[in-house]
């Protein structure tokens, strides 16, 4: 009887630790602020007019709105959809930049290359 | 017995949970993305652009490395978002990296594109300006010749008044008359010579110095001819027309008509004026006549 005891109470103190776990994690309400802070900024840098970062942007907002129905719920679940949101963000906007410099790269050396030629 | 069954089955679930945290199970594909990810952000340009970025992936990726060593559950939801945010966090040091190389190639090329065209207003401009420099030549050849046409225009005026003049002077002393040889002053050869003779008279000389004055500085070509009427030899004729213009000629040089510029010639019977079968005939006949040539432009 005693030796059952001592084998099961490591059992008895895993739904101990995963209360601790989930319930002591604040909403996220900061890292949902931020996350939309970085939609909007990719938005604005022009990550819906290329395909790539178009696609990370969607991501992004799927992600933040599955969050949003988790806060409060399940805030560590939560979090990690949010940090998910923020790179996906992130990488549209630097997608989108990418794109715009590599397209005004061309645009000058086509230019170069006209005023070039017209020597 | 019962002890034992227990002692047995939880050692079979701590064996279990051994065995999971072993090595041979493959690890979620978002991680292995991540490290490929990872791998190719560290071995390209980005790690030279920004280092920065690609510390950040790394750190993600060690944080998705460790959730992985911990749950070892392919299907762990924070494992696998650990391991996407080290993806993208790999994937945006790329991007930002690639962006960067575009930006500097767009300044490059801005910066090519000035030069160059700066270098073609300058050459326009050398070509502008040789034409400004070649026009301004132009116009000055041009005002030139229009000088030097008005004041060529002004001294034939001059000259043509001149030669008015001369020709209104010589009219009131000799014949003169234009033909297809230019202005013809004929002067009768009793007014000049004694018959048979050369020697100018002194009335003749008077008169010639009058003409010379007329002619003088006209700068024309002039022609002296000497002719007598039919009477006598022939040679003889031919002789006396002969001295009698050269003696015309001789005096009107030594009165400043330039020598280069009149010559003498003999025709004798030649080209008569009038009929020789009379005496008012053959005295129109006798004579020299001083042939002004227009002067060639």
């Amino acid at each position: 009887m005693r030796i059952a005891t001592i084998a099961l109470l490591p059992l008895a103190a895993i739904p101990l630790l995963c209360v601790a776990c989930g319930g002591s994690i604040p909403p996220p309400n900061d890292e949902y602020s931020a996350a939309q802070a970085d939609v909007g900024r990719a938005e604005a840098g022009g990550a819906p007019g290329v395909p790539d970062a178009k696609l990370h942007l969607q991501l992004a907002q799927e992600d933040l709105a599955k969050s949003k129905t988790l806060i409060d719920q399940d805030n560590k679940r939560a979090a990690d959809l949010i940090a998910v949101a923020r790179v996906e963000a992130q990488l549209a906007f630097s997608l989108a930049k990418q794109q715009m410099a590599e397209d005004q790269a061309r645009h000058a050396q086509g230019d170069l290359a006209k005023v070039k030629g017209g020597q | 017995m019962r002890t034992t069954t227990i002692l047995a089955l939880l050692g079979g679930v701590l064996l279990s949970v051994a065995q999971g945290c072993g090595g041979d199970i493959p690890p979620p594909k978002a991680l292995v993305d991540a490290r490929t990810d990872y791998a190719k952000a560290k071995g390209g340009v980005a790690l030279q652009v920004d280092p920065t970025d690609v510390h950040e992936a790394d750190l993600a990726l060690q944080r998705a490395e460790a959730a992985w060593r911990d749950s070892q559950d392919v299907k762990d939801e924070h494992t696998i978002d650990l391991a996407i945010i080290a993806q993208r966090k790999a994937q945006i040091a790329m991007a930002e990296a690639a962006a960067s190389k575009a930006q500097q190639e767009a300044q490059q090329a801005k910066a090519d594109l000035e030069a160059a065209m700066a270098s073609q207003l300058q050459a326009t401009r050398g070509e502008l300006g040789k034409t400004q420099q070649n026009l301004q030549q132009t116009q000055s050849q041009l005002q030139q010749t229009a000088a030097m046409n008005e004041e060529q225009k002004k001294k034939l005026a001059d000259l043509e008044a001149k030669l008015k003049d001369a020709r209104d002077t010589i009219a009131k002393i000799a014949a003169v008359k234009d033909d297809d040889r230019g202005m013809v002053i004929t002067l009768q050869g009793e007014v000049l010579f004694k018959t048979g003779k050369w020697d100018l008279k002194p009335a003749a000389m008077a008169k010639l110095d009058q003409i010379a004055d007329a002619l003088r500085g006209k700068e024309q070509p002039m022609v002296v001819f000497g002719y007598t009427d039919n009477v006598g030899a022939i040679d003889m004729n031919m002789d006396l027309s002969q001295k009698r213009a050269q003696s015309v000629r001789d005096y009107l040089v030594t009165k400043g008509i330039p020598s280069d510029l009149i010559t003498s010639q003999g025709k004798g019977p030649a080209e008569p004026v009038a009929g020789n079968d009379s005496i008012e005939g053959r005295a129109q006949n006798r004579r020299v006549e001083i042939v002004v040539k227009p002067k060639k432009s």
